[in-house]
């Protein structure tokens, strides 16, 4: 009871406090700029850049071979910059790469050399031989140069191979299953940040507010517990969370979320962040000095996001930071077919692990009022 | 005048160290730079990722170790819940005979089966790298896109953070009133102001080059970073005072400081992400210009005119912020 007055009354607080219209508005902005900035699809082809130093025969059927791959079954002429010249082109574009063939070995070198893109020169040797010469950068691992190497053996272009490679069965554990566009992948890292994880800073900062009033010793002094003040103050974050959450959420993706688990998740980590939050600031007088705690800790939660983008590069110490989790949860909870287990067992995770530290912050808490 | 702008900003740097504050700052940056080279090894990795039943068979996990990142598990279960995760590894699962299945998530790109499905091939026809057409040739360029990304977002943020540093300057001098002290002191307000920005260059640029030269960015022109660093504090500098201005607590602080995150973030991934056609959406956005010059400053292709070109539109947004803003400053520090 008591602590449902606490919440009550610090839900009325912060319906008249800025900081709640501005999660609101921020919630708004992100939305507008999910809708109307993000495309659907990033532009995320590869531009591959290539001289055909050939006999014009054999130019012929490297360009035929291009043709079928293209979209539209055309090339066609274009004027691309490198090294602030402007050189012709002739640009082929497949489902996966843009593929531009140059004219000369000046304007190769000048992409390679100046706009640092790898590039590959193709032409024959003394024994009349194709040869695919790869102008990489230098930052390229050896797996990488290997497989160019391997996928150039003379015998990997015989009949048999292909001949195999097509027989090699593939079966797909999701079948028929269209994947998150790249507009509804971007939910995940917004709900993560405006919502779990502002939380860790928003209550910090709230604390020294009231802490600056006096009003948590004025609390030592009344029939309320610390831990009720605590609570109601994460109770309050939670709500705006939830809001933001819905408000981001429900435009771009409709009713294909599972909104209750979403709604669980919400809670359990935004309880974790705040008791995260909480525990920090239990060791700092005032904001200035918890701020570079804050903030280091920010900017870790902040580097999954990364690995969340570059899929390739997920080494395993980056999945115990706790965004990570929150990252992958939010997007197996707005995915068809999520899946739902992971996101209730890190749900579990975080409420065990939040009360934990809300227990360790309550304690600190009543003996710093005491000090 | 000039003196009395530097006794300003030494007692904005002792008052900032004695709260520890200038001291994170400046460290932030050293943060950054020892976990960018921490992550670097692992960034370079961009190659076809496998997974492969351990112990299942030996000649073949060999093979694919030269060409692929290759993981080994102990069951096909553990194999299909590593294959569903959000990345695009495939497995390879020994099929009735002695050949092999690819076990894919459904939405992997198609190029990355066919790469796997032809490396599947060359190993059951034992195809190396020995008879290759290919040759390589390289740079030497060792620093990885990835990091000079890294470093471009951790060098714009160095210069937020003076910006807060001053927007917390403030506020602290608000609560201790010495505001209305200064206005009695010989300091003209121009050169309170003036002598307030400075702390909000220092720390980014110290910070900055600090970081450059942990991570590895040594052979750039630092007369090139200091003057992006230099005009990119200068948008973080205005938004610092008119937050320190604005705010008379910290707690609506911390909430706008956030709307000065998004601009940050919104400007790298538009540049890095965005087709062309929608790159005049961020033109408005100093962040984005600073972004764009930091990139010429890190990969040391930029002249001189392309610099002061970038820094030069920088400038100009922020003279135009600053003409907007001017009298609200003013009027805050009255």
């Amino acid at each position: 009871m008591k602590l449902w007055y606490s919440f009550t009354k610090e839900l009325n607080l912060s319906a008249k406090s800025w900081y709640f219209y501005i999660e609101m508005g921020m919630a708004v902005v992100l939305l507008l700029i999910l809708i109307f900035l993000v495309p659907e699809k990033f532009e995320n082809r590869s531009s591959e850049y290539l001289y055909l130093d050939l006999p014009k025969v054999v130019k012929d059927q490297y360009r035929e071979a291009l043709l079928e791959k293209d979209l539209d079954e055309s090339s066609e002429w274009v004027e691309v910059k490198a090294n602030k010249k402007n050189y012709r082109a002739e640009l082929y574009e497949t489902d996966e790469s843009k593929i531009y063939l140059l004219e000369n070995m000046e304007a190769l070198n000048a992409f390679s050399g100046s706009e640092r893109v790898p590039t590959v020169h193709v032409h024959v040797n003394k024994d009349s031989q194709i040869i695919h010469t790869y102008y990489l950068q230098g930052y390229e691992t050896q797996k990488l140069k290997n497989l160019l190497l391997v996928f150039h053996n003379q015998k990997a272009e015989l009949d048999v191979i292909d001949e195999y490679s097509d027989n090699i069965v593939v079966r797909s554990i999701y079948q028929n299953i269209e994947p998150l566009s790249d507009r509804q992948n971007l939910i995940p890292v917004f709900l993560t940040f405006n919502g779990s994880l502002m939380s860790l800073f928003i209550i910090s900062a709230y604390i020294f507010l009231d802490k600056n009033e006096g009003i948590i010793k004025a609390y030592a002094v009344t029939a309320s517990s610390v831990w009720h003040y605590l609570l109601s103050k994460i109770g309050v974050i939670l709500l705006t969370s939830i809001a933001t959450t819905l408000i981001i959420t429900i435009p771009v993706m409709g009713f294909q979320p599972d909104y209750l688990t979403m709604i669980l998740f919400l809670i359990t980590s935004g309880f974790f962040a705040a008791s995260l939050g909480l525990y920090i600031t239990s060791f700092y007088k005032d904001i200035i000095q918890a701020f570079g705690a804050l903030y280091i800790v920010i900017v870790i939660m902040i580097m999954p996001n990364i690995s969340y983008f570059t899929p390739s590069w997920d080494p395993d110490w980056i999945k115990i930071i706790p965004s990570y989790i929150m990252l992958q949860s939010f997007k197996e909870i707005i995915s068809i077919n999520g899946n739902i287990d992971y996101v209730r067992v890190a749900s579990l995770g975080f409420a065990v692990l939040g009360l934990d530290i809300f227990v360790l912050a309550n304690y600190r808490f009543k003996k710093t009022l005491t000090l | 005048m000039i003196r009395k702008i530097f006794l300003i900003f030494k007692r904005d740097l002792i008052v900032s160290t004695r709260n520890f504050i200038t001291m994170y700052i400046i460290v932030v940056p050293i943060i950054f730079a020892i976990i960018i080279n921490v992550f670097s090894p692992g960034i370079n990795d961009t190659t076809v990722e496998i997974v492969l039943l351990k112990g299942e068979n030996q000649a073949q996990e060999d093979f694919f170790k030269q060409f692929a990142k290759v993981e080994l598990l102990d069951t096909i279960e553990a194999i299909e819940e590593r294959v569903i995760k959000r990345d695009n590894i495939v497995a390879v699962l020994p099929h009735k005979t002695d050949d092999y299945f690819i076990l894919t998530q459904g939405n992997e790109p198609e190029y990355i089966v066919d790469y796997v499905k032809y490396l599947t091939t060359f190993e059951h026809f034992d195809i190396g790298m020995e008879d290759s057409m290919a040759e390589i040739v390289d740079y030497g360029r060792d620093l990885p896109p990835l990091k000079k990304l890294m470093v471009n977002a951790a060098m714009m943020f160095s210069a937020v953070l003076g910006g807060m540093v001053i927007a917390l300057n403030i506020v602290e001098e608000k609560t201790d009133n010495t505001i209305s002290a200064i206005h009695l002191s010989p300091v003209s307000r121009l050169g309170f102001i003036a002598g307030k920005s400075l702390i909000g260059v220092f720390i980014p640029v110290v910070g900055t080059f600090l970081m450059l030269l942990i991570t590895g960015f040594k052979d750039i022109n630092y007369f090139h970073a200091f003057l992006m660093v230099a005009t990119s504090c200068i948008i973080s500098i205005l938004i610092g005072f008119i937050e320190g201005i604005n705010n008379d607590d910290v707690m609506t602080a911390a909430g706008n400081m956030k709307l000065l995150f998004l601009p940050l973030f919104g400007s790298v991934a538009g540049a890095e992400l965005l087709a062309e056609k929608w790159q005049p959406l961020f033109y408005w956005n100093p962040f984005y210009w600073t972004y764009k010059g930091n990139n010429l400053v890190l990969s040391d292709s930029g002249t001189w005119i392309d610099i002061l070109t970038y820094s030069g539109l920088v400038l100009g947004i922020s003279m135009l912020v600053f003409m907007v803003l001017a009298p609200k400053i003013r009027k805050g520090l009255e």
